[in-house]
């Protein structure tokens, strides 16, 4: 028998202590297809019978050549039986082949249908977790559970539970078969059945662990790998070539000698777990031989008997491939549940009011904020007021809770402490659809969507004409850019689209911002390396966008600071300055400090000029 | 017996292509499993053994039937009994049979198992040889390669080209030529029974290659369609993901979920198209092989029963009915796996033409045959009249000529593309000039040899890259011999030793991939230190533009100029303070040194310098009466 081995077990993870309930859960997803599922295994009940019947039905084809071969016999009754067990058989096998192929195929179909719903839920549940679950998750990690471990739990449901099912039914159904046919031939190999089951489902246990540690000598190999083309220039600059060479051979022995390590396992589990099964047979030709001398056997009977007896060992073979799937589709449950089961702290109260048309008073009263499993607080009892209109200039050194402060505003954290009124509504007592639709966020690492860029500028608003999309990008001066490209405001952007450079991207960002039209705007305007002119229109996009409406803004500009209604001057998790420039310069001297070192930075006065 | 329906599916989904030149690949791989020639040799006889004893077991089973069971002479030639023998006589015969079937699974079983490993044995370390080359050219092709072939590109060709020549090289390939011969020894063992009866029996093998085949193609061409909708799941996915801020604050989550929803659906409408060809191998091949055995048994009971001889040869006896009804069950199986292995080895082939292609590649910058070593240098560093060219014909630099002494400071300003970094790249030798010569000390940098030009001058880049691994070592990049005493120095010339130790496991704390955990100025303070610690005579900067915060941004501008303290030094400068202390500014613009001097003189010129410089002044002194400058744009 030729050994098989599932390629995909190589990849195999079985993460032990999964929760055990997420796989009942997992496959409660089936419930929706109910009728998938009734015809999967209907056809699978069918297609089993039907292989049962067959070892029965060769009997009856070499019972009537036995019988015709007796002397004295008719060879025309003899081949005319012959050939009617044989159409029977052939009638079985189309039988056979038309409900195995409804049962594989059904249930290949209801599998991507399940997977087809966790994906969903995933993602509608990932858009909608807290910014909270994104800074305690990465994002990688979700893009695996959506993808891989979906997959390792549709090819359980798919295959897994099917050929569970498929086994039992064949496993119990052969053995029925075979007590009946013949009992005390039976009796022969019931003691090898123990055995097979050992080593079917201790080989699992065995090697999955070993290919776990494949697995993580491969990611050392390729991390050097990675490692050395992303820094290659490095490299050569420090001209280390004979040191990662070195390195990485090490690297690559290593992984060498542990496939080599979990092969010489291989090498002998696996022909013996075969070897059982032909024991199996060749015990039953000497058993069954002796009967047929002492005439209580016929040779027909043997021959059903021995095929009955693979019918045996075979799904036992399939059961344990079952139970490494198991693991890992446990495993993989718990992880997607994981997802699906976050709450997301931030959501509608129940009775939450939609906040109506506002006019951009925003008020934070002794606001106090920590992140996620941190006692230190990042916001200590903040206090401000902006009146409609204003332009608030938000300063200080990294991590003094300046972007704390604009995240709240949108209600993407909640604070600890205190609350944030807009036009004397507590954010948390208003929908969060109503309250961040008026609300206008440029961030400072913009992200575009793949679609045309039209579809970027209306990303907020999709049902904005065409006139006001141009509208905002002319303000936000992209129209020039927009229009340079062949396919103006429909080129692709984005995955397999056009490449915007970081200041191009930037101004969709304020286009998409403009176009909400909102009273209140939060912008970081720190801008990454971008030349000149570029940096000149988006300051001049900035100015266009702030004007009349009330601005946060994380400031790194002297404009931006100089023009600002207010300015408020964090430093570690409090206000300790507020007010207008000229009053801060003579008032506070970490302001006059921040001014002089961060934003004029090593500039001296040139009078020389 | 076939197990499982599921293998072929996943074995059907991988990446088909065909290779070009196989028969040259094959002698490329062949070159790395020469040097265990004898382990090959080894697996090949060991399988062909272990073949002819898989074959041989029915053929006994068969006599088991004519010469004890049903015994008829004719057809019996095992044993030597006469007809009419009793029965403990034909149970001890019987008993001798059953023996020797014992020893023919057990070492079919055994030397099977020997095979494999053996196989394996000489592919991984055929593997190994691969991928050490492999890395090997890595090192030595250029950086221009790099700029023509992005690096991610070649670390996914890499990594997953090995992966599928990993795939095949033990158990594929083992299983591949174990099909083939069981099939032609199969065949031929039916062939020498009685020909005319093995033909007919086997009628029905072309029909399970044509379905194979048949359905083996249709499924891939359906996976083909499931990988482009499993790549657009993905990208939704990515995106979403990443952009989920965006998502939330412009209230978007409702369509982008809809919008995944239909993209999943395509994915999974694709998916299930190809399980409907999926599914259909398996069932027909059976039902292909349940009319085998019928066809077996009504062709051989009608000689048999009438006592005809079949077509002129014999009478088929009931043992040949029995073996051949055994024998026409051996292929569907290999036939199947066949199929879906060959696959896998035309992609390994096609894998590995790639994979020698790279190997393939002419590094551009090897040293000369008659390089010496660069001695000890002062640090003189001369362009003349240099011209560079990434691309033949589109000349990046032209006519760059300059000369800085020993210690000297040059700042190098001017837009984006003006060929500021090629000039830097060109003093390391990381690409070669296409006219004119670099001169270190009076050496052109191509007759000397890279590792001793190189490890003379340190280089700090805009973005540092650091390995994963302790900040203790990645600062030690810079000189391996290094003391961690010497580390913690040059730490401390740095000033990234206040913050190192405010790590977890201070200098031994290990960083994540490409630094992560580190913030870009952290991990620029870092890089200032290993260029520090190497005490190089020339010395390579690239300030960085994108805003780092302000204690970080003092403690980089104190450890620069701690660094450039009496070494030659080249600095792509974005900060007024680098250019107002440079002891010569030149101002590049279209690949060409428009305008040279210090910042003072270079000013009174009014001139391009002069522009760039006013333009960003003026704008940031409109409102603030003191008059400062920001940095210069890059």
């Amino acid at each position: 028998m030729q050994a098989q081995m599932n390629p995909g077990m190589r990849r195999g993870q079985g993460q032990p202590g999964a929760p055990r309930g997420a796989l009942g859960r997992a496959i409660g997803y089936l419930g929706n297809h109910r009728r998938s599922v009734a015809i999967t295994y209907g056809a699978l009940a069918v297609a089993t019978a039907a292989q049962l019947a067959v070892p029965q039905l060769v009997q009856n084809m070499i019972d009537a050549v036995t019988a015709g071969v007796v002397p004295g016999a008719s060879p025309d009754t003899g081949v005319s039986l012959v050939i009617n067990a044989s159409l029977l058989i052939v009638l079985f096998a189309v039988m056979r082949g038309v409900f195995s192929f409804a049962q594989a195929f059904m249930s290949q179909k209801t599998s991507q249908d399940v997977a087809f719903d966790l994906r969903n839920a995933i993602f509608a549940r990932v858009q909608r977790l807290s910014f909270s679950y994104y800074d305690q998750n990465q994002t990688g990690q979700l893009m695996i559970r959506a993808t891989d471990d979906v997959e390792r739990l549709r090819i359980f449901v798919a295959q897994g539970l099917v050929l569970a099912a498929q086994s039992f039914l064949l496993l119990i159904g052969a053995l029925v078969v075979l007590a009946l046919t013949n009992w005390s031939l039976t009796l022969v190999v019931l003691p090898l059945l123990p055995i097979a089951m050992v080593l079917f489902m201790g080989f699992g246990k065995v090697t999955q662990p070993l290919f776990m540690i494949i697995q993580a000598k491969l990611s050392v190999l390729n991390t050097i790998l990675q490692e050395n083309l992303a820094g290659i220039k490095v490299v050569k600059a420090f001209t280390r070539e004979p040191h990662e060479v070195n390195r990485f051979d090490v690297a690559a022995t290593d992984l060498m000698e542990q496939q080599l390590r979990v092969n010489r396992i291989f090498s002998f589990l696996f022909p013996v777990i075969f070897l059982v099964a032909q024991i199996g047979q060749a015990a039953i030709l000497y058993f069954g031989g002796a009967q047929i001398l002492g005439g209580t056997l016929n040779l027909g009977e043997y021959q059903k008997f021995s095929l009955y007896l693979v019918y045996v060992f075979f799904p036992m073979g399939q059961l344990g491939m079952i139970v490494a799937l198991m693991a890992q589709a446990a495993a993989s449950a718990g992880r997607i549940f994981e997802v699906l089961d976050a709450k997301s702290e931030i959501a509608d109260k129940p009775g939450a009011s939609e906040l109506p048309q506002i006019s951009g008073h925003v008020e934070f009263r002794n606001v106090t904020f920590r992140y996620f499993g941190s006692s230190d607080p990042v916001l200590k009892d903040v206090s401000f007021v902006a009146e409609p209109g204003q332009t608030v200039a938000l300063l200080g050194a990294t991590g003094s809770g300046k972007t704390t402060i604009i995240n709240l505003l949108p209600r993407f954290y909640d604070a600890a402490e205190g609350a944030i009124l807009i036009d004397g509504h507590d954010v948390r007592d208003v929908t969060i659809d109503s309250l961040r639709s008026q609300i206008g966020i440029v961030l400072q690492e913009t992200n575009l969507f793949s679609g045309s860029i039209r579809d970027n500028i209306a990303f907020g608003r999709s049902d904005a004409s065409d006139d006001e999309v141009i509208a905002a990008a002319q303000a936000a001066s992209a129209h020039e850019f927009i229009m340079g490209f062949p396919d103006g405001y429909n080129t692709k952007v984005g995955e397999r689209g056009t490449t915007l450079s970081g200041g191009q991207k930037q101004r969709v960002a304020i286009a998409r911002a403009l176009l909400l039209s909102p009273r209140l705007l939060i912008l970081d305007d720190s801008t990454s390396s971008v030349d000149l002119q570029t940096e000149h229109h988006i300051q001049q996009a900035l100015d266009q966008l702030m004007r009349g409406r009330t601005s946060f803004v994380i400031a790194q500009r002297i404009s931006t600071v100089l023009n600002a209604d207010q300015i408020l001057v964090l430093d570690k998790g409090q206000v300790v300055a507020s007010g207008k420039h000229e009053d801060l310069m003579e008032d506070s001297p970490i302001y006059a400090e921040i001014y002089s070192s961060q934003l004029l930075g090593d500039a001296e006065p040139t009078a020389a000029m | 017996m076939m197990m499982g329906h599921g293998g072929p599916g996943r074995m059907l989904n991988t990446e088909t292509q065909k290779p070009k030149n196989t028969l040259a690949t094959l002698a490329r791989f062949w070159h790395y499993f020469r040097p265990f020639w004898y382990a090959v040799a080894l697996t090949v006889t060991l399988i062909i053994v272990a073949t002819v004893m898989q074959v041989a077991a029915p053929v006994l089973i068969g006599q088991a039937v004519d010469c004890y069971l049903l015994p008829r002479d004719s057809a019996c030639w095992y044993s030597t009994l006469q007809p009419g023998a009793d029965t403990a006589a034909l149970m001890g015969g019987l008993g001798g049979l059953v023996g020797l079937l014992i020893v023919l699974f057990v070492g079919g079983s055994f030397l099977q198992g020997l095979a494999f490993y053996s196989m394996n044995w000489a592919g991984q370390h055929a593997l190994r040889g691969i991928r050490e080359d492999t890395f090997d050219q890595i090192h030595r092709l250029s950086l221009g390669y790099y700029a023509r072939n992005e690096a991610g590109n070649v670390m996914s060709r890499i990594t997953s080209d090995t992966d599928t020549i990993q795939q095949v090289l033990g158990f594929a390939l083992l299983s591949v030529v174990s099909g083939v011969l069981q099939i032609v020894l199969t065949m031929a063992a039916m062939l020498a029974a009685n020909v005319p009866y093995a033909l007919i029996s086997l009628t029905v093998v072309p029909l399970m290659a044509w379905a194979t085949i048949y359905f083996s193609n249709q499924a891939r061409k359906a996976f083909r369609e499931t990988r482009q909708q499993m790549g657009s799941v993905n990208a939704g996915l990515q995106e979403s993901i990443a952009g989920v801020r965006e998502v939330q604050a412009f209230n978007r989550e409702q369509e982008s979920i809809d919008q995944f929803r239909r993209t999943n659906a395509a994915n999974r409408d694709a998916n299930v198209r190809a399980a409907s060809f999926t599914s259909a191998l398996n069932p027909v091949l059976e039902a292909l092989g349940y009319v085998a055995i019928a066809i077996v048994v009504v062709v051989g009971a009608i000689s048999a029963l009438r006592n005809q001889p079949l077509l002129g040869t014999a009478v088929i006896s009931l043992g040949t009915i029995f073996v051949f009804i055994q024998f026409v069950q051996r292929f569907n199986q290999p036939i199947q796996q066949i199929a879906t292995l060959w696959t896998n080895i035309q992609s390994a082939i096609a894998g590995g033409e790639r994979i020698f292609g790279l190997l393939d590649v002419k590094p551009e910058l090897l040293d000369r045959p008659d390089a010496r070593d660069l001695p000890q240098i002062q640090g003189r560093v001369v362009f003349e009249d240099v011209t560079a060219e990434y691309k033949q014909g589109e000349p990046v630099l032209h006519g760059v000529s300059f000369t800085a002494e020993p210690g000297q400071t040059v700042a190098i300003v001017g837009p984006t593309g003006a060929g500021k970094t090629t000039i830097i790249n060109l003093i390391p030798r990381f690409y070669d000039v296409s006219g004119g010569r670099v001169l270190v000390d009076g050496a052109d940098v191509r007759e000397v040899t890279a590792a001793s030009l190189r490890s003379q001058i340190g280089i700090v880049l805009q973005d540092s890259f650091l390995f994963s691994d302790t900040v203790m070592n990645n600062i030690r990049y810079g000189r391996l011999g290094a003391t961690d005493e010497e580390v913690i120095a040059a730490a401390k010339l740095a000033s990234a030793d206040s913050f190192i130790e405010r790590l977890p496991q201070g200098f031994q704390t290990v960083l994540g991939e490409r630094g992560g955990g580190l913030s870009q100025g952290q991990r620029q303070l870092i890089a200032i230190a290993r260029a520090a610690l190497a005490s190089p005579r020339i010395l390579i900067l690239d300030e960085a533009t994108s805003s780092v915060d302000t204690r970080t941004e003092r403690l980089i501008q104190r450890a620069f100029d701690q660094l450039l303290e009496g070494r030659t030094s080249f600095v792509i400068a974005h900060r007024l303070s680098t250019i107002r202390n440079a002891d010569q500014v030149l101002m590049v613009r279209d690949g060409q040194i428009v305008e040279r001097g210090t910042h003072p003189e270079l000013l009174a010129m009014h001139g391009a310098y002069y522009d760039l410089y006013m333009s960003q002044f003026r704008r940031e002194e409109e409102p603030a009466a003191g008059g400062e400058a920001a940095p210069l744009p890059a």
